[in-house]
């Protein structure tokens, strides 16, 4: 989310929300249950936007979002599953190809081939946390 | 002979099976990778400089729909960054 907020006045956003990586029916994750992110694998279409939908509100996700339907046609398309980035140039040809996540999922990668076009964002350090020590 | 053999395949099983459960983070995750995420899993053929495939979306309140290629800014010259995944 923030890349999107960084560049979202030079280039565009889309989220796809594609076949769930850790569905409780199939290889549920326990930093799924601790998040209370709990979902049966999407049988159905509603289904997968009732998810996608609970996603967007509780995450107050504000980038702009399609849904792969159940022929998982993005997903196959892009070998996407479970997570991965792609940056498409205005002539519609592949500028960046992500790895496939978790562990080739680098957005800093999408960040740095963002910054190079149109310059580098900086943040302020996070304040550390006030302490009553500290007067 | 075949003793041998059998003992050598068994412990590389097990060895197998112990390396997967520390990658994976315990034995059920193990099998959950290998069961439920190995068959989808796919390297991914696309590169910088292929075509964009396209591909039919729905909107969020599933009765629209729209293509990948429809928010290529063409004439804009906005770049599309498109991120794939899901809740859980």
């Amino acid at each position: 989310m923030q890349i999107y907020n960084d560049y979202k006045d030079h280039a565009d956003f889309l989220t796809v929300y594609v076949r769930e990586a850790h569905p409780t029916d199939e290889w549920q994750m326990k930093s799924n249950v601790k998040e209370d992110v709990c979902y049966a694998q999407p049988k159905t279409l509603e289904q997968r936007i009732a998810i996608a939908n609970d996603f967007v509100q509780r995450q107050k996700y504000p980038v702009p979002f399609g849904i792969d339907d159940m022929t998982n046609a993005a997903n196959d398309a892009y070998s996407a599953w479970p997570e991965r980035i792609y940056i498409i140039d205005e002539q519609g040809k592949i500028a960046y190809a992500g790895g496939m996540g978790p562990f080739n999922y680098h957005p800093e990668e999408a960040r740095a081939w963002l910054a190079a076009r149109y310059g580098e964002v900086k943040h302020d350090p996070p304040m550390p946390p006030y302490r009553e020590s500290d007067g | 002979m075949w003793i041998w053999i059998a003992a050598v395949l068994a412990v590389l099983l097990i060895a197998a099976v112990v390396g997967l459960s520390v990658m994976a983070g315990s034995p059920k995750d193990a099998y959950g990778m290998l069961r439920y995420a190995l068959p989808h899993m796919h390297r991914g053929k696309l590169k910088p400089g292929d075509a964009a495939p396209d591909a039919s979306l729905l909107t969020l309140n599933g009765q629209e729909r729209f293509h990948i290629h429809d928010r290529i800014n063409r004439a804009g010259g906005r770049p599309l960054m498109v991120v794939f995944g899901s809740y859980t």
